[in-house]
C-alpha cells in the first residue's frame, strides 16, 4: 500500500490501525509509519483513498435521514 | 521582621485580634475573585511578596 | 417614515439569526443576565479534553498538605475521629474565594483554577498526580517536592492499599488489571447517595442535628459508666463515631461563618458599587444562617445544598452528583417567587443558573482511565426532576420549569437533568423537555418512572413510598434518599468491561490483549461444535467476571469504615446519626447495588453472528473465525464485513438477535440474585458506558460483531451500534421493548440521535411528543436524545474555537465536543439519525 502524501510503500499491515468508526464500512484510518499522517484506507483493496483533517468524513453522513428538511 | 498585622491585606477578627484574614482581590485569565487565608497577626511577613506596609 | 429599530429589535433579530443556523449557544450569550454571562465565562474547566487536563488547571496542594499536616498529628486516633480532625482542620485553614457577581459559595479545592486532590485515595492515582505534565504550580520543582512529600507519606497507607493487602490476591491482579472492571472499592472514590429525607426537608440542619448527636452521646455515656454487660461493649467506639460527626459539622458551620465574614469585609472594605455591597451582605446573613439553622429561602436552601456537597468532596472525591433539586428546592422558590414575591423570576434564575454553574466548575483529580472513561467532565452530575410524591401525585412544580430554563441559559455540560416521566405529566413541561433537547443539550433524558419505581421494589425491596422518592445515583440507577434506601458508596465499582465476556468465550479464559490467563478455562471454540456450548462458556464467563468484580467491591465496603471513614456523610444521615455507626457500614443499609454492564450489546451481536454464519449458515467455521480474529481481521476484511452485513444486529426489531439479548439478560437476572451485596441484597446489572467504549477501544480485542482492536464500542447501554440500526426508530423501540424493563435489570441506557431539521416548530414537536408517548407505552426505562447536524460536528472539528460551546450527549452524561477525543468524536457523529413520523 501506498502513503498518498509521502509515497511510502509497505504492506498494509504496517500501518498503524487508528479505528473505523463505522463498522459496516470497509474504510478505516491508518497512520503512515513514514510521514505519521492520518489515512483513509479502503481495507478491501488495501489502498490509501486519502488524507483525513479534522472535519473530513471518510465515512461519509451518519446514516439516518440527516439532511432532510421538514416544512416547519 | 514585618509582622501580617502591619499588612493592608491583613484584616483582625473582633474576638480574636491575635488571628485574622489575608484578604486580597486577584485577577486571573478566567475571573476576578476575593480570597482569604486565616494568618496570625504576628506571622513573620518578611519573605511575603504580597506585603503591604498599612 | 419607519421608526428606528430599538436595540431590543435588532437583539431579536440576530436571536433569530441564530435560531435559523442552530447557533443556540450564541442565543444563549444574549438572552441571559450580565451576572450569569461573566459567571459562566468565568469558570475554569476541570474536564479532562481527550484526557488531558486544560492549560492553566494546576493541582490543589493546600487541601492535601492541611489533611496530612492534621492527620500525622493524632495517629492514636480511631480513624473516624482522625478524619473528623483533619477535615475540620482542612474546612478551617483552607483558602477561601468570592468570584466577582457570585451570589452562592464553595469550592472543592482553594482557588478556582486548582483541582482538588483526594491523597488518602491511592498511592497508584497519587504517582498519576506527580507525574501528570502540566498541572503543578509554578515553581514547579517546589510543587513536585510537596507532592513526592505527601506520596512518601501516604504509600502504603491508603484506602487502596489497604484494601489491595486483603483481596485474594489473584482477584487483586484482575480487578486492578484495567481489562474487566472500572472502579475503585472504597468509598474514598465514587460517589455516595445523600439521606436528603434527613437533612433537606427543612426540619432540621447542622445545629439540630448536633443536638441529636450530644443526647445520643449522653445516653450512651449513661450506659458506658453503668451496669457491664455485652450490650454496652459496642458504645465505646460509637460514641467516638459521634464526636467525629459533632467535629465535622461544627467545622461547616465554622467553614460557611468564614465565607459570612469575608464577605462582610468585601462589603465594607473592597466594594464601592452599593447594589453589589447589599449582596454581599445578604451573602454573608445566608452563610451565617446555613448550614447552621434550616433555610428560610431560596438562596439559603440552595447554598446549605452546595454546603453540603462541597463538604462532602473535601472528605471523599465524589464522583457522581445525586440530586432532586426541584423536589427540596421548590417550595423556597415557590415561597419567594410566587407567594411572598420576595425576588422575581429572573433574579431566581439568576441564582438557578448559578447554582448550575458553581456545580459545573466543581472537579477533583481523577487517574488517566477514569479521564478517558468520563471525557470532558469530572463526574457524573445527573440531576433528577418530575417524577412524583410518595403519595404517587405529580412532583413538577416551578422550579423544574425554571431548572430548565437556566440550563438553556447557562448551557453547561455538567450538572445534566433526568427527568422522572410519569402519566400525568402537563403538557407545559414536556415542551420545556422538548425545547432543552431541541437547542442540542442532549438533557433532560427521559425515564419511566412507573417501571422504575416498580424496578426498584423487584430488585431491592423498597417499600414504594421509597421508591417514589428515588433520584440518579449517578448516570441511571435509581436510589431512595431515606434512612434505609439510601447507599453511601458506589457498589457500582464493579463496573464490567462485558465484552470481555464474549470474548474469553471465544478464547478459553484467555486475554491475547493483556497476555494472561484471565477468566476459567471455557474450553477451545475451535472445536465447538453447536452454539449452545458457546452459550454455556458466555455463561461461565460472566459469571466470573461479575463474582470478581462483586467479591472485590463487597470487600472494599465491608473494610470501609476501618480503612476509610466517612465523619461528614454519616453525620447528614439518619441512621448513623441515631445508631452511631459509619454510615458505609452495611448494618441498616438495605442495599441497592448495581453492576454497571459497559460494552453489552457487543456481545448479543456477536453471538448473533456466529450462531447465523457458523451454525446455521455454516459459512465458515469456527477455526476460520478464531483465526481471523487472532489477525485482528488482518487479511480478512470480506469476512469482516460478512460477520457485519451477513446476520441481524440489534435494534432492528429481529427475533433472531433478540431473542439472544433477552437470552444473555435472563442468565445475567438469574445470577444477579445469586450474588449478594454486605446487606445480602441483590446485584442487578445496568448496561450503560459513559465513554468506556473509547477507554476499552484498546483493551477488547476483535469480535465476531465484525470490530477489530482499536476500534470504538458502541455507545453503550441498549444502544444498537452505531449505524447498524437500519429500520428506524420504531424498530429500536420495539427491539428495546422486548426488555423486561423491571426484571431483566436495574437500567438501559438508549441514546437517539435526531434531526435538528426535523424537530424544528410545532410539528417537530408534535412529532417528539408521539415518539415519547410510543417510548413510554412500551415500558422502556430510559432515552436521552442528541439533536445535533453533522455538518455543526464536523465544523466543530474543523474549527473548535468558534463551536467551542456545542454540547453532545456522550452516554450517561453530556460533554462539550470540543472536549472529547477524535475517536469519541467521530463515534458520535456515525450515530444514525433518525426520522421520526
Amino acid at each position: 500500500m501506498k502513503c498518498t502524501e509521502c509515497g511510502h510503500e509497505a504492506e498494509s499491515g504496517s500501518f498503524r490501525y487508528l479505528y473505523n468508526a463505522r463498522i459496516d464500512a470497509s474504510v478505516s484510518l491508518r497512520q503512515c509509519p513514514s510521514c505519521q499522517e492520518w489515512l483513509a484506507v479502503d481495507e478491501l483493496k488495501s489502498e490509501v483513498r486519502q488524507k483525513v483533517r479534522p472535519g473530513e468524513a471518510p465515512w461519509g453522513k451518519s446514516a439516518g435521514i440527516e439532511g432532510l428538511a421538514e416544512d416547519v | 521582621m514585618p509582622t501580617c498585622k502591619e499588612c493592608i491585606h491583613f484584616f483582625p477578627r473582633e474576638e480574636n485580634p491575635e488571628t485574622g484574614d489575608c484578604v486580597q482581590r486577584v485577577v486571573d485569565p478566567r475571573q476576578a475573585y476575593h480570597k482569604a487565608r486565616p494568618v496570625g497577626a504576628e506571622k513573620d511577613a518578611a519573605e511575603c511578596a504580597s506585603f503591604e506596609k498599612k | 417614515m419607519a421608526e428606528p429599530a430599538t436595540l431590543e429589535d435588532k437583539k431579536e433579530k440576530k436571536i433569530k439569526a441564530h435560531e435559523e443556523k442552530q447557533e443556540w449557544w450564541w442565543i444563549a450569550e444574549k438572552r441571559r443576565s450580565r451576572r450569569l454571562d461573566y459567571l459562566r465565562k468565568a469558570v475554569w474547566k476541570k474536564g479532562a479534553l481527550g484526557g488531558n487536563y486544560a492549560p492553566g488547571i494546576k493541582l490543589d496542594l493546600e487541601g492535601p498538605t492541611l489533611f496530612t499536616d492534621m492527620w500525622k498529628r493524632n495517629h492514636t486516633d480511631p480513624i473516624m475521629l482522625r478524619r473528623a480532625k483533619a477535615l475540620a482542620h482542612l474546612l478551617d485553614n483552607i483558602p477561601i474565594f468570592i468570584t466577582d457577581k457570585a451570589q452562592l459559595v464553595g469550592y472543592m479545592g482553594s482557588l478556582p483554577h486548582t483541582l482538588a486532590w483526594r491523597v488518602d485515595g491511592a498511592s497508584i492515582v497519587n504517582e498519576e498526580a506527580y507525574n501528570e505534565p502540566g498541572i503543578h504550580e509554578e515553581p514547579e520543582a517546589e510543587s513536585l517536592k510537596t507532592v513526592a512529600e505527601l506520596n512518601a507519606y501516604w504509600a502504603g497507607q491508603t484506602a487502596i492499599d489497604k484494601v489491595a493487602r486483603i483481596l485474594d490476591p489473584e482477584d487483586a491482579v484482575k480487578f486492578l488489571s484495567g481489562a474487566i472492571g472500572w472502579g475503585a472499592p472504597t468509598s474514598a472514590y465514587g460517589y455516595s447517595a445523600k439521606n436528603y429525607e434527613y437533612f433537606m426537608t427543612g426540619e432540621r440542619a447542622f445545629e439540630d442535628i448536633i443536638d441529636e448527636i450530644d443526647a445520643n452521646i449522653e445516653k450512651a455515656e449513661e450506659k458506658t459508666i453503668g451496669t457491664p454487660g455485652p450490650d454496652i461493649l459496642p458504645l465505646y467506639d460509637r460514641i467516638h463515631n459521634w464526636e467525629a460527626m459533632k467535629i465535622v459539622l461544627e467545622a461547616g458551620i465554622r467553614y460557611a461563618n468564614r465565607y459570612a465574614r469575608l464577605a462582610r469585609i468585601v462589603a465594607e472594605s473592597f466594594e464601592s458599587d452599593p447594589k453589589r455591597k447589599e449582596e454581599l451582605l445578604r451573602l454573608a446573613e445566608t452563610c451565617e444562617r446555613v448550614p447552621a439553622k434550616t433555610p428560610r429561602n431560596l438562596q439559603e436552601s440552595l447554598q446549605y445544598d452546595f454546603f453540603v456537597q462541597i463538604i462532602s468532596r473535601h472528605e471523599a472525591h465524589e464522583g457522581a452528583w445525586p440530586s432532586r433539586p426541584d423536589y427540596y428546592h421548590g417550595p423556597y422558590y415557590d415561597k419567594d417567587v410566587n407567594i411572598e414575591k420576595n425576588i422575581t423570576r429572573e433574579e431566581a434564575l439568576d441564582l438557578i443558573g448559578e447554582f448550575m454553574i458553581r456545580t459545573y466548575e466543581v472537579g477533583g483529580f481523577g487517574p488517566r482511565w477514569a479521564r478517558e472513561g468520563l471525557q470532558g467532565i469530572t463526574g457524573t452530575w445527573v440531576w433528577t426532576i418530575g417524577g412524583v410524591k410518595p403519595d404517587g401525585s405529580d412532583a413538577c412544580n416551578d422550579m423544574t420549569i425554571a431548572l430548565m430554563h437556566a440550563a438553556r441559559l447557562v448551557r453547561v455540560a455538567n450538572p445534566t437533568l433526568s427527568f422522572r416521566w410519569h402519566p400525568k405529566v402537563s403538557d407545559e413541561v414536556m415542551r420545556e423537555i422538548f425545547e432543552c433537547n431541541r437547542q442540542g443539550l442532549g438533557y433532560p433524558n427521559l425515564r419511566n418512572d412507573p417501571i422504575l419505581v416498580a424496578n426498584a421494589m423487584h430488585w431491592h425491596g423498597h417499600p414504594i413510598e421509597e421508591a417514589r422518592l428515588w433520584m440518579n445515583q449517578a448516570c441511571l440507577s435509581p436510589c431512595p434518599p431515606t434512612k434505609h434506601g439510601q447507599q453511601p458508596m458506589r457498589m457500582a465499582s464493579a463496573t464490567a468491561n462485558c465484552a470481555k465476556i464474549v470474548e474469553y468465550a471465544l478464547h478459553n479464559g484467555y486475554d491475547h490483549v493483556v497476555s494472561m490467563q484471565m477468566g476459567p478455562k471455557t474450553g477451545d471454540a475451535r472445536k465447538f461444535t453447536d452454539f449452545e456450548q458457546l452459550f454455556e462458556a458466555w455463561v461461565k464467563q460472566m459469571e466470573w467476571i461479575f463474582n470478581t468484580l462483586v467479591r472485590t467491591v463487597n470487600l472494599g465496603r465491608f473494610k470501609d469504615p476501618e480503612f476509610f471513614g466517612r465523619p461528614f456523610l454519616s453525620a447528614i444521615s439518619e441512621r448513623s446519626v441515631e445508631s452511631g455507626l459509619d454510615i458505609v457500614s452495611p448494618v441498616g443499609d438495605r442495599g441497592n447495588s448495581w453492576i454497571t454492564a459497559f460494552t453489552f450489546v457487543e456481545n448479543i451481536d456477536s453471538l448473533a453472528a456466529v450462531k447465523k454464519l457458523v451454525f446455521d449458515d455454516r459459512k465458515y467455521t469456527m477455526d476460520q473465525l478464531i483465526t481471523a480474529l487472532e489477525a485482528n481481521w488482518e487479511g480478512y476484511e470480506e469476512m469482516r464485513l460478512d460477520f457485519v452485513k451477513g446476520a441481524p444486529k440489534w435494534g432492528n426489531d429481529e427475533d433472531y438477535v433478540d431473542d439472544i439479548m433477552l437470552r444473555c439478560l435472563r442468565e445475567c437476572a438469574r445470577h444477579s440474585k445469586v450474588i449478594k451485596d454486605p446487606s445480602g441484597n441483590n446485584w442487578p446489572i445496568l448496561p450503560e458506558n459513559v465513554s468506556g467504549n473509547i477507554h476499552y477501544a484498546n483493551i477488547v480485542n476483535a469480535l465476531p460483531n465484525g470490530r477489530r482492536l482499536g476500534d470504538a464500542l458502541y455507545d453503550g447501554g441498549i444502544s444498537p451500534g452505531p449505524g447498524l440500526d437500519k429500520k428506524g426508530p420504531t424498530a429500536v423501540l420495539k427491539s428495546c421493548a422486548k426488555i423486561d424493563h423491571v426484571t431483566h435489570g436495574r437500567a438501559f441506557l438508549l441514546n437517539q440521535r435526531l434531526s435538528p431539521t426535523q424537530l424544528a416548530g410545532e410539528k417537530g414537536y408534535q412529532l417528539w411528543k408521539a415518539y415519547v408517548k410510543t417510548w413510554a407505552d412500551l415500558g422502556i426505562d430510559h432515552i436521552q436524545f442528541n439533536v445535533v447536524s453533522d455538518e455543526t460536528l464536523y465544523a466543530a472539528q474543523r474549527d473548535p474555537e468558534k463551536y467551542s460551546e456545542v454540547i453532545v450527549r456522550v452516554a450517561g452524561y453530556s460533554a462539550h465536543f470540543v472536549d472529547i477525543s477524535r475517536k469519541t468524536q467521530d463515534n458520535i457523529i456515525q450515530r444514525t439519525v433518525q426520522g421520526l413520523g
